[in-house]
C-alpha cells in the first residue's frame, strides 16, 4: 500500500552542497519505485538550531514529499541512521494536503463558511 | 459569571491541518519558556490544540522549537 509520507533531514552544515545532494539521491533510490514521480525536494539551506544536536549550532535543512509503499520504509530508515552526514530526521504520513476527489466542473475554493 | 467564549484562532485563520514545520505559527501557541499554552489560555478548539500539540512535538524534535527556552546548558 502506498502513503504519502514527508521526511525533514537536518544534515551536517559543514557538507557541501553537492555531498548533500549525493546522499539524496541515494536515500531516494531505496524509496523510489516504477510510475511513481520523483520525490519533491525543498531546500530550506542553512539554519540556526533551537538547540545543539551533536554539538552542531546549525543545520541544513531539506524537505521531501514522496509517495511509498510502507514496507520500503525500514530500509530507508536504516540507511539514514547510519549516515553520518544526517544529524537528525523525521519520518511522517503527510496529512497537509488529502488527496481531494476531483468533482466534474466544479472547483472546491468555495466553501470559507 | 461565565466569561465570553475565545474564539479559536487557527479555525479563524482558515487552516485545516496545522504544519509542524510553520515554527512562526506555533511558537505563538508557547509560553516565555516554551511549553504548551493551555487551551483554556490561548481558545483553540480541541481539534487544533490535539493537532497543535503534536506539531509542537514534531518541531522540537526537529530542533525549530526549543524544549525549554532560556535554558542555559
Amino acid at each position: 500500500m502506498t502513503r504519502q509520507y514527508e521526511v525533514v533531514y537536518i544534515f551536517d552544515s559543514a557538507l557541501e552542497e553537492a555531498a548533500v545532494n549525493e546522499r539524496l539521491t541515494r536515500f531516494n533510490a531505496l524509496i523510489q519505485q516504477d510510475g511513481v514521480e520523483a520525490p519533491q525536494m525543498n531546500h530550506w539551506g542553512k539554519r540556526t538550531l533551537a538547540y545543539p544536536i551533536k554539538k552542531h549550532e546549525t543545520g541544513y535543512y531539506v524537505v521531501a514529499k514522496f509517495d511509498a509503499e510502507a514496507a520500503a520504509l525500514p530500509e530507508f530508515e536504516r540507511a539514514i541512521k547510519l549516515d553520518d552526514g544526517v544529524l537528525r530526521f523525521l519520518v511522517v504520513v503527510n496529512e497537509g494536503a488529502q488527496p481531494v476527489p476531483v468533482t466534474a466542473g466544479k472547483s472546491d475554493e468555495e466553501d470559507d463558511e | 459569571m461565565r466569561r465570553p467564549q475565545k474564539t479559536c484562532a487557527i479555525c479563524e485563520s482558515g487552516v485545516r491541518v496545522v504544519d509542524f514545520k510553520d515554527e512562526r505559527t506555533l511558537s505563538r501557541f508557547l509560553t516565555e519558556r516554551g511549553k504548551i499554552l493551555p487551551s483554556r489560555l490561548s481558545g483553540t478548539c480541541a481539534r487544533h490544540q490535539r493537532q497543535l500539540s503534536t506539531a509542537i512535538k514534531r518541531a522540537r524534535q526537529l530542533a525549530l522549537l526549543p524544549y525549554i527556552k532560556g535554558f542555559a546548558g
